[in-house]
């Protein structure tokens, strides 16, 4: 098991299998956003409350969803770089922040938009708003501590002891809804029973949106961090043989 | 593991287990300021001073609702099923507005004990489902406070 931690740490054994992996992605993305899509702006049926305005959901929850990931493993990664001093790690989590800031930020701007009509106001300070923008923040924050860190391996410590600290959030924001009283809604329990409230022409093809956010996240981050690798690694021989290969 | 790396490790979780009963312990000393609305109950309690600006947030009770005919004032009482509040608003409700819905309206109690509101937002629930299965429960006779009762 060590064996193969400290192969993928790797920079080089990591850009080869991922090399690998991309086309599988790219296309398994392709099926699942394609189905999703079209089954949720198409075919779900329009909602006994707020009518069609439920299609955005297949949307906010998705980006929301992932943004959350994103904190837990900057943090995973950030304690990676900080006990182990594994290069990959870092190139991960730097990689990941801009994603992170984005979800975050299209899941503020999504919501803002069912909040409109929904309840009336695109903003207001309820906790699961407040905490989700400090989210926004924190992403932002930690993308700037980066750059204003001229060493590598500073700005390496400095941004993960930053995310492990914002971690503290993610739970928070999970749990706004049930802690405190909010305009945002609780999480829904999904039910099995096509008579019940949340039936599964409801949430099946929100699971398949998530799916395909998901892979288009992963790739998306497989990317940066492959094009971090040969940035960092551009002395090293086999970059270079990359390039002269052309 | 390195003897190093497990002082490194522990010295991590401490910082992180230790800012999480920080943050944890003033969040809940700060609830009240963090919550978004006072209930009903809140209200009949005293805690509310008259003229102070708050939100209050409860069901619209089933049929509270008195729309003026002349102009856009609206009357109606909102309720978390042990106490009520009386409201009064004069402006454009949002399309969730019904009875039986959540609801917050922001304003302040009046003297006289009812909250003149400035403003009123639709609470929606975590309860989706299509026209058509909501229209074959109700023609059913399923009881549809079980349901939206949720939201609150």
């Amino acid at each position: 098991m060590w064996l193969w931690f400290s192969k993928l740490g790797s920079p080089r054994w990591f850009y080869e299998l991922s090399g690998k992996w991309l086309p599988w992605l790219y296309a398994a993305m392709v099926v699942f956003m394609a189905v999703g899509l079209t089954w949720a702006l198409l075919f779900v049926p329009a909602d006994y409350q707020q009518g069609e305005t439920i299609r955005i959901m297949y949307v906010h929850v998705p980006v929301a969803s992932i943004s959350l990931a994103c904190f837990p493993l900057m943090a995973v990664a950030g304690t990676i770089t900080l006990v182990w001093r594994m290069k990959l790690a870092d190139m991960v989590a730097k990689c990941v922040a801009p994603i992170g800031a984005w979800f975050s930020g299209l899941a503020l701007l999504s919501g803002a938009i069912w909040g409109e009509p929904i309840w009336g106001v695109w903003w207001t300070w309820d906790a699961r708003l407040t905490s989700m923008l400090i989210q926004f923040f924190l992403f932002i924050g930690v993308i700037a501590l980066r750059s204003a860190i001229e060493s590598q391996d500073a700005a390496a410590k400095a941004c993960a002891i930053l995310a492990i600290v914002g971690a503290i959030n993610v739970p928070i924001i999970k749990y706004s809804v049930e802690w405190w009283n909010t305009l945002h809604q609780p999480a829904s329990r999904i039910s099995m029973d096509p008579m019940a409230p949340n039936p599964p022409e409801i949430w099946v093809p929100l699971l398949i949106m998530i799916a395909g956010v998901y892979l288009f996240f992963i790739i998306t981050l497989l990317l940066r961090t492959r094009n971090e690798i040969l940035v960092r690694e551009r002395r090293s021989k086999w970059v270079q043989d990359l390039v002269r290969k052309g | 593991m390195k003897a190093h790396r497990k002082k490194k490790l522990s010295i991590i979780l401490f910082i992180a287990v230790g800012l999480s009963i920080a943050i944890g312990l003033s969040l809940f000393a700060l609830s009240n300021n963090i919550d978004l609305f006072y209930t009903p109950t809140q209200v009949a309690a005293g805690e509310v001073t008259p003229g102070q600006r708050i939100r209050v947030g409860g069901m619209v009770k089933e049929g509270t609702v008195e729309h003026n005919q002349d102009e856009l004032e609206v009357s109606f009482i909102t309720t978390d099923y042990s106490h009520d509040v009386q409201v009064l608003y004069t402006g454009i409700l949002p399309d969730l507005f019904r009875e039986g819905q959540g609801i917050v309206a922001e304003g302040m109690l009046t003297s006289a004990g009812v909250f003149q509101a400035s403003r009123v937002l639709a609470k929606h629930d975590e309860n989706y489902m299509s026209a058509e299965v909501r229209s074959a429960l109700e023609s059913a006779g399923v009881d549809s406070d079980g349901m939206s009762s949720g939201a609150y």
